[in-house]
């Protein structure tokens, strides 16, 4: 098998942190089923799957959660398009 | 759970660029197509399957079954919890080189964690690796 890079995203950091993952991203204060955020808001979700990405690339931090606020994510959710 | 942390981190150094790397989604949250077999809520230990769902599917043909999150918001759009679509657009716009032809689904919820570590974990990597071979994973949780 060759080898596949993997980044969380989660919103669960405390349960989450005892798997010790390889990389990790905590949207903070998002709630469980938001892993990306809220639905139809294209955008934050787009943002979460960038920095989650991002992680690759980023100087290798293994067993440690990143986490980031997205202040919009507390806004008014949107509405389906 | 305490003797699984104590376990090295498995860590795969990423190789490359993102604008060439293949991308594939593995979610814990329950996620799978409307014509496949829901996961089983009814048994209190869980289930240690998973679903493949193709790269070229139709978000509006995904579905979540899962009795341990609340998933009112992925049933309206899958993408908060599987962002297969958003994806996509990374992919059109040459941020990522492309989506994986096959992404996993499965129900998070175990009590049977060793199981799923032992089992389920390395069955899916193993597919992925046999029928998609993605260079990365981004992973969400139930």
């Amino acid at each position: 098998m060759r080898g596949m890079s993997t980044v969380l995203i989660t919103v669960s950091p405390e349960a989450s942190r005892q798997m010790r993952p390889p990389r990790a991203l905590w949207p903070r204060d998002f709630r469980v089923g938001n892993a990306l955020g809220r639905p139809f808001m294209r955008d934050l979700q787009r943002r979460v799957l960038l920095d989650a990405l991002a992680l690759l690339t980023a100087p290798p931090r293994p067993g440690e959660i990143v986490e980031r606020a997205y202040p919009d994510y507390a806004a008014e959710p949107a509405t389906p398009a | 759970m305490t003797q699984l942390s104590r376990r090295c981190v498995p860590f795969t150094p990423f190789e490359g660029e993102l604008g060439g790397a293949t991308v594939a989604l593995v979610t814990a949250g329950g996620v799978h197509r409307r014509d496949q077999p829901p996961f089983n809520i009814a048994d209190e230990l869980g289930d240690l399957s998973f679903r493949a769902i193709a790269g070229d599917v139709d978000a509006a043909d995904l579905m979540v079954t899962h009795h341990h999150y609340d998933h009112v918001d992925a049933d309206r759009d899958v993408n908060v919890q599987f962002p297969l679509e958003r994806l996509r657009e990374l992919a059109a716009e040459h941020v990522i080189g492309s989506v994986a032809g096959e992404h996993v689904g499965f129900m998070g919820y175990t009590m049977q964690l060793r199981r799923m570590y032992e089992e389920t974990a390395p069955a899916i990597a193993d597919y992925l690796d046999q029928h998609a071979r993605p260079d990365v994973v981004v992973l969400t949780g139930g």
